[in-house]
């Protein structure tokens, strides 16, 4: 059994950054809007179908991984403007339940439009074998996905932190009010903050086709895992979901290694430990109560 | 709506619920579709204490449901309780459910409450879903409708006489929400949704409340799903799903959120739509996504609110001073963001 | 209690809120039966001491002991129970509630039927109903019980607010800046009811205010914060006459007619 130890910490990496990047772009929409946007799943499962039919078409991979987040980027921020904004005024519980319903009807769509069942996307030729690590051998694309979500979680990092419009964004999720007083077009910072929730979302949704499958419900599948990282890491804290998604990844390939049954509950028992010890997760902010 | 106009509308839905059974045929409604309908709006009902009332976004209720569903089942089926244990051990599964994440979900308020309720609902649902030795897993599992379990009556449940406990049942939750709802304690809950800090600073500790609202909403989600496993001798695993939460939201909100007669208008349209629609094309959930997003941009008082509040306005009553009274979402009140 | 003594004793109080000490370090006492006022330029830190005190927010360093009980840990209701009622700058009431349903509330709460499932009758309801009307005559808002709260003036809310703190039968009140966006008569009145508080019903009041003419005519002891930092404590000739505090106002203004 331990021979398999070593493939299954770092498959457990690797689902690990999926769930914080997923759980990202959740963070970034919720901590900014107050939405908690429910069609996050769907927005993934969109960029994963067009990256497949684009493959099909001829295009190549690499393009597809570029272009179907960024075609989902677009419907996104058209949803966001169109059906999301009015809801900003009003309690945030109505946001939930508009993307709820948004999510139920793209489900339906791309089944009439792909159909059913899972349809096959395989890795690039090039990414089709394995990598020597040293201590273990391991598929390529694996070690390629880690790749591209560690590469887009630092660009995320430097753009927060980096650019203008990144301390703005951070500036505004601290002081919405504050942020319009002093000129910043707010619409604009939403939109776009949408937008880079639902890229983080595309990339997560092209990847996870070639290596979870590709069916209209694939990205749903991520969703709850994605919940359980923000919970874990502490609503609020972008930090804290890239820790908590690496935490329930491991915790979920090691108990698949040794208690298959518990897989998606050892997460759950993962949430309840960490709120027990820490009401606020692991690095969130303050309840209002103390 | 002046109380002896609610009065009289109230006693017009009992008596044509009480005949339905006669009804229903006229219209080509099967009994059991109502049944459901009584079964799912008891279930809103539980949703519209939290999130109506209370103002906590319940978005984990199938949770409850779903206990209140497998609790029956499985004591039916492997030791053969009679129909009313049946629903008295589901009802307290769910309660027991309810006593073992409230802790959790109490710490936190506003979309925080609702993303622990979604996530910690899921939990049993994984549990349904992997111990397939005992609950049949992902196919879920039938079992013999028990007898009723009266010792003068213990006769067989045919359709009409559970449509009757169905009746029964929702009056009898219908009664106690309204008892609870214009009690001191109720009251304090519309307090907490409108102003906790406020409620604290008189010397209440909201946290107890919110407990409390939280039992009695799981106990009552878990008498729907009891009776809803029963209506239909099957309890599968996506009855505890984040879904079938949104559903009942849904269900509420279409209905009239805050108010006692919503959830049943709610569950009326939600099951015989579902029915209906269902029967003449395959794409009932784009219609369901659809009902969602109009009803959230279009009515988000829900039919009944909207209702009664354009009668208020006729009656030029300015206070709103009504247990009863829809809840404006364009209110001054914040269920709160991050609390 | 003995009027000599001290009803609340806050040490070494310390806020750190994303790296600035909004309170950094201050110790306040608060003796019975007095009117304590807390003064300072914007962004002193008064409503964040206030919000120590009241259980609002928890120090990183510091004691809050009242009535001779640490209450540092203590949750806020825990607090209101023991005897502190407060306001906030934006009254902090129920909008969709009547005049007379806000102090209700608070009657029932301190009455302990808040968790009642049953309304009370007889003798139990009478004695809310005369409660009710005592604090709604002692702030002078009786005519506009009926009436809901988000449709009221600001000074109107204010005085609601005030009777709701009062209906938990509070020793010590705390006020944070109860003349904030009121208009003039409305100040008086809210003068008037403060001055009452401690006349009429034997209270001892901790507020916050701005305006030095109405501090230094009411307050009997007054604390100035600047920076989040203690910075004079005494009585209103003392602060008066304290050049830091004079240092700290300079360019406001609000020294020059005293």
């Amino acid at each position: 059994m331990i021979e398999h130890l070593a493939p299954q910490l770092v498959n457990g990496l690797v689902l690990g950054a999926f769930y914080a990047i997923v759980a990202l772009g959740l963070s970034l929409i919720m901590n900014l809007t107050g939405t908690i946007n429910m069609a996050h799943g769907s927005f993934m499962t969109l960029a994963g179908y067009l990256a497949y039919t684009m493959v099909l078409r001829g295009t190549s991979f690499w393009f597809a991984l570029l272009a179907a987040p960024l075609i989902a980027v677009l419907v996104g921020v058209l949803v966001e403007r169109t059906l999301v904004r009015p809801l900003y005024a009003r309690e945030p519980f109505y946001s939930l339940l508009m993307t709820f319903g948004l999510s139920l009807m793209a489900e339906e769509v791309y089944r009439l439009i792909w159909g059913s069942n899972g349809v096959p996307f395989s890795p690039p030729a090039a990414l089709d074998g394995t990598a020597n690590l040293g201590f273990m051998v391991f598929p390529a694309f694996r070690i390629f996905i880690a790749a591209v979500l560690v590469v887009a979680i630092v660009a995320l990092a430097l753009f927060l932190t980096r650019t203008r419009f990144g301390l703005r964004l951070r500036a505004a999720v601290q002081d919405t009010e504050m942020i319009a007083a002093l000129g910043t077009n707010t619409q604009l910072l939403y939109a776009v903050n949408f937008g880079l929730g639902i890229f983080l979302a595309g990339i997560a949704g092209v990847l996870a086709a070639g290596m979870l499958g590709l069916s209209p419900t694939s990205g749903n599948a991520l969703l709850m895992p994605a919940f359980v990282t923000v919970i874990i890491g502490g609503m609020g804290s972008l930090f804290g979901s890239i820790v908590g998604g690496v935490l329930i990844g491991l915790a979920i390939s090691l108990t698949t290694l040794f208690v298959p049954a518990a897989s998606e509950v050892s997460m759950y028992v993962l949430m309840a430990l960490v709120l027990m010890i820490r009401p606020r997760g692991l690095f969130g902010e303050e309840g209002l109560f103390g | 709506m002046s109380a002896r106009g609610t009065t009289i509308a109230s006693m017009v839905v009992l008596v044509v619920l009480a005949a339905a059974p006669f009804l229903s045929p006229l219209v080509h409604l099967d009994v059991s579709i109502v049944s459901e309908v009584l079964v799912t709006a008891i279930a809103a009902m539980s949703v519209n204490l939290l999130l109506g009332y209370t103002g906590l976004p319940a978005f984990g209720n199938a949770a409850y449901f779903g206990l209140g569903a497998y609790g029956a089942a499985l004591s039916a089926k492997y030791f053969h309780v009679s129909f009313l244990l049946a629903i008295l051990i589901g009802t307290a599964a769910a309660l027991l459910g309810g006593l073992l994440l409230g802790p959790f979900l109490l710490r936190r308020r506003g979309i925080y409450f609702g993303l622990l309720s979604i996530a910690f609902g899921q939990v049993f649902y994984f549990i349904a879903y992997r111990y397939t030795d005992v609950t049949g897993g992902e196919d879920g599992m039938n079992f013999p409708r028990p007898p009723l379990g009266l010792p003068f009556a213990n006769v067989t449940v045919n359709e009409t006489a559970f449509y009757y406990v169905a009746l029964a049942a929702f009056v009898l939750a219908l009664l106690a929400f309204r008892a609870i709802v214009a009690s001191p304690f109720g009251r304090t809950l519309v307090a907490i949704r409108q102003n906790e800090v406020r409620v604290r600073y008189l010397g209440l500790n909201s946290d107890r409340f919110i407990f409390v609202a939280l039992l009695i909403s799981a106990t009552m989600a878990g008498v729907g799903g009891a009776l809803f496993a029963l209506l239909i001798n099957f309890a599968y695993p996506l009855e505890l799903d984040w879904h079938q939460s949104g559903y009942f939201v849904l269900m509420m909100i279409l209905g009239g959120a805050g108010t006692v007669w919503g959830p049943l208008l709610g569950s009326a349209i939600f099951v015989i739509g579902k029915d209906i629609i269902s029967t003449i094309t395959p794409l009932w959930q784009i219609f369901l996504g659809a009902l969602f997003v109009a009803c959230v941009l279009g009515f988000p008082r829900g039919i009944v609110g909207t209702f009664s509040a354009v009668l208020r306005r006729r009656a030029h009553v300015a206070d709103v001073d009504d247990a009863n009274a829809a809840f404006d979402p364009h209110a001054p009140v914040e269920v709160g963001r991050g609390v | 209690m003995a009027s000599d003594g001290v009803l609340l004793d806050a040490r070494g109080i310390t806020k750190v809120f994303g790296g600035v000490r909004a309170v950094d370090d201050v110790s306040l006492r608060v003796q019975t039966g007095t009117l304590h006022a807390l003064i300072g330029p914007n962004g002193a830190g008064k409503t964040t001491l206030f919000n120590t005190l009241s259980g609002y927010a928890r120090p990183e360093r510091g004691t809050v002991v009242f009535r001779g009980t640490d209450v540092t840990r203590a949750p806020n209701w825990q607090r209101v129970r023991m005897g502190m009622g407060r306001t906030f700058q934006t009254p902090s009431v129920f909008p969709e509630l009547t005049v007379d349903e806000n102090v209700r509330l608070g009657v029932r709460a301190y009455a302990r039927e808040a968790f009642r499932l049953r309304t009370p009758r007889g003798e139990a309801a009478a004695a809310v109903d005369r409660r009710v009307d005592e604090l709604l005559g002692f702030v002078g808002i009786t005519g506009s019980r009926e009436r809901s709260l988000a449709v009221l003036s600001a000074g109107t809310q204010r005085l609601c607010e005030i009777a709701m703190s009062l209906s938990t039968d509070p020793a010590l009140v705390l006020l944070d800046e109860p003349m904030a966006g009121l208009a003039e008569s409305e100040t008086d009145r809210i003068i008037t009811v403060i001055r009452d508080l401690r006349e009429r019903l034997g209270l001892t009041v901790l507020f916050v205010e701005h305006n030095m003419r109405v501090v230094l005519s009411l307050a009997d002891r007054i604390t100035v914060l600047d920076r989040g930092k203690l910075l004079a404590e005494g009585t209103p000739d003392d602060i008066a006459a304290n050049p830091a505090v004079r240092d700290a106002y300079l360019g406001e203004g609000v020294l020059d007619h005293v």
